[in-house]
């Protein structure tokens, strides 16, 4: 590079307004070519994801039915569709289910996540191999997991109902997903089962990322595991962990598939998450209104998250 | 950090937790190599003996399970295509290019990949009907390549950001056009992050389900997870052939994973803590 520039030395005088537009108008040329570059994905995600969104907003708003779909004749509703689906009990109750869903799978996966994390960061025979083998069950699709959920909660046949024989809690021992009062935790379970590779990796290039010498010079001060486990490792994991713990929030609200597979909802609406909802009323019911209604409901939360999310990457700077 | 002693213990302590952890995967795999009347039986048994893939050979009788395992293979080598042929002009474009709005394009792209599906599905459903690709692979790529997407750019984005100014100019200076410049120069900078995306865009377009159950409802085209869910659904869940087919599913995903294991996991988790 600075060979070239240096050969060009001897035409300094010409050359110097010549670089000048030439430098202006290869800005332009390329500040052009950036466009028409980003056009292909924009445009893609345009017709794919900006106007359904819209779209979606739109029928909303209008009193549509599947028979209106073909015909075109929609009524404008306003508020309506928010009003009947908000004054659903169904709607809150599925509020109420995702809230639990979400926070148990969360607290579970995060804690369990950094336990591991916290074994695997230190050097040990096969600690690689382990790690990837646990990683396969985070990539597993959805569906898989959730049909191998459903047959290790199995009553009769299911392997951790004989787990919990084998160690004498018989008692405990039954069809955990068509109890109405277990039926969410083993949802819960299962998406734990999932969720919980992906905090320990994430977690794992947390812990490090940690400056070793902190841990030597701790220990040389006579600081216990205990006490550079809560002043240096918990302090400096604060970002990762936010960062971990959010993510985990949106990808968990969403949760569609694996609750679908394992449950459907069932029994008696127990374990119906909001996106299942959303589903029942749009695909089943087709009330594509309200259906729409309730979708645009469900991107409340994760909307917020958005902002929350947007705000702490400003102020790292990170965009 | 710091000295390990007794390194084999704590291999037995991982060992025992990675054992208690991958059980399912495990009785996934024993169950699918049991003799049919043996995978229902209390207690249940540990090690199938004698193993017999009498359960593979139903599952594969059942019909639609090869159409199925072959739409799912074109819909996810799509899902790949598709996927990169968008995001490395993008990618370059807002990593490198000065243009308003770049900066506008990147936050779109990070809240992009908070949406639901579920929420997508109803008005995609109406969209693609309009240009008459639902009920078609096309239709399932396109769908599947919207979740892919904005997460792409943000994975390849600090790598063609990495990348010296210099080493481009020089490149353009020496009269490589910018198409030339993309396919000599930054692409090969990308490609640890192009091997991590298709990997991972192989991987999603392989196990998504919303999409495949809500845009296509003819099951010549559906891909092979809408068709396990159906079989979970039937009363009496033959849980045999069903294990067999759960089995069937997984081995790409191990064998993607393990051959691009390196790539993924860093690129997940550049894309996913940092950006």
């Amino acid at each position: 590079m600075s060979l070239q520039v240096k050969a060009r030395e001897p035409l300094k005088a010409v050359e110097k307004t010549e670089t000048v537009r030439r430098g202006r108008s290869l800005a332009v040329r390329r500040t052009r070519a950036g466009y028409v570059m980003s056009a292909p994905a924009l445009l893609f995600l345009g017709a794919t994801m900006l106007f359904p969104l819209a779209y979606n907003f739109w029928t909303s708003v209008h009193d549509v039915a599947i028979g209106d779909l073909l015909t075109g004749d929609w009524q404008f509703s306003g508020a309506d569709n928010y009003d009947s689906v908000a004054s659903e009990g169904a709607f809150w109750h599925a509020v109420r289910v995702s809230l639990v869903f979400t926070a148990g799978s969360l607290f579970f996966q995060f804690t369990i996540g950094f336990a591991l994390a916290l074994l695997f960061v230190k050097t040990f025979p096969l600690a690689g191999l382990f790690r990837s083998l646990m990683l396969v069950a985070w990539l597993l699709p959805p569906i898989v997991s959730g049909t191998l959920f459903r047959w290790m909660l199995d009553a009769d046949a299911g392997a951790y109902n004989e787990l919990l024989r084998l160690v004498g809690l018989d008692s405990l021992a039954h069809n955990w997903l068509t109890d109405p009062s277990t039926a969410l935790p083993g949802v819960i379970a299962a998406n734990i089962w999932v969720g919980v590779p992906f905090n320990m990796l994430l977690l794992l290039v947390g812990l490090q990322s940690i400056d070793p010498t902190l841990y030597e010079a701790a220990e040389i001060d006579g600081a216990g595991p205990w006490q550079r486990l809560r002043h240096i490792t918990v302090p400096m994991m604060k970002p990762v962990a936010a960062a971990v713990l959010l993510l985990g929030l949106i990808y968990t609200f969403k949760v569609f598939d694996l609750v679908f597979v394992l449950t459907g909802g069932g029994p008696v609406d127990s374990t119906r998450v909001l996106p299942l909802y959303v589903y029942e009323i749009a695909f089943k019911l087709f009330q594509l209104g309200r259906g729409a209604a309730a979708g645009t409901l469900l991107l409340v939360i994760p909307l917020i998250v958005a902002i929350v999310y947007v705000r702490r990457l400003r102020k790292e700077g990170a965009t | 950090m710091t000295r390990t002693k007794r390194p084999w213990l704590l291999t037995l302590v991982a060992g025992v937790i990675t054992a208690f952890f991958l059980l399912p995967l495990y009785w996934m795999i024993a169950t699918s190599l049991k003799k049919p009347d043996q995978v229902l039986v209390s207690p249940p048994q540990w090690i199938p003996s004698p193993f017999t893939g009498d359960s593979y050979s139903r599952a594969l009788d059942k019909p639609m399970l090869g159409q199925a395992l072959l739409n799912s293979v074109a819909i996810s080598l799509g899902v790949v295509a598709l996927t990169l042929l968008l995001a490395v002009p993008l990618t370059y474009a807002v990593a490198r290019i000065r243009m308003r709005g770049s900066g506008a394009m990147v936050l779109s792209l990070l809240v992009a990949q908070l949406l639901p599906s579920i929420v997508l599905a109803a008005p995609l459903f109406i969209v693609l009907r309009q240009v008459e690709l639902t009920n078609t692979l096309i239709g399932l790529v396109i769908a599947d390549t919207t979740l892919t997407l904005p997460f792409a750019v943000i994975v390849l984005r600090p790598l063609v950001r990495a990348m010296p100014v210099e080493v481009v100019e020089a490149a353009l200076v020496d009269g490589c056009g910018l198409p030339g410049v993309l396919w000599r120069v930054v692409l090969p900078v990308m490609r640890p992050g192009l091997i991590a995306i298709g990997g991972f865009s192989f991987l999603l377009g392989w196990g998504e389900f919303v999409f495949g159950i809500t845009l296509n409802s003819d099951p010549k085209v559906q891909p092979v997870t809408v068709l396990l869910n159906t079989f979970v659904g039937q009363t009496g869940t033959d849980w045999g052939p069903l294990m067999a087919v759960a089995t069937l599913v997984s081995i790409p995903v191990v064998c993607v994973f393990a051959m691009l294991q390196r790539y993924i996991v860093g690129g997940l988790t550049a894309g996913s803590v940092k950006s």
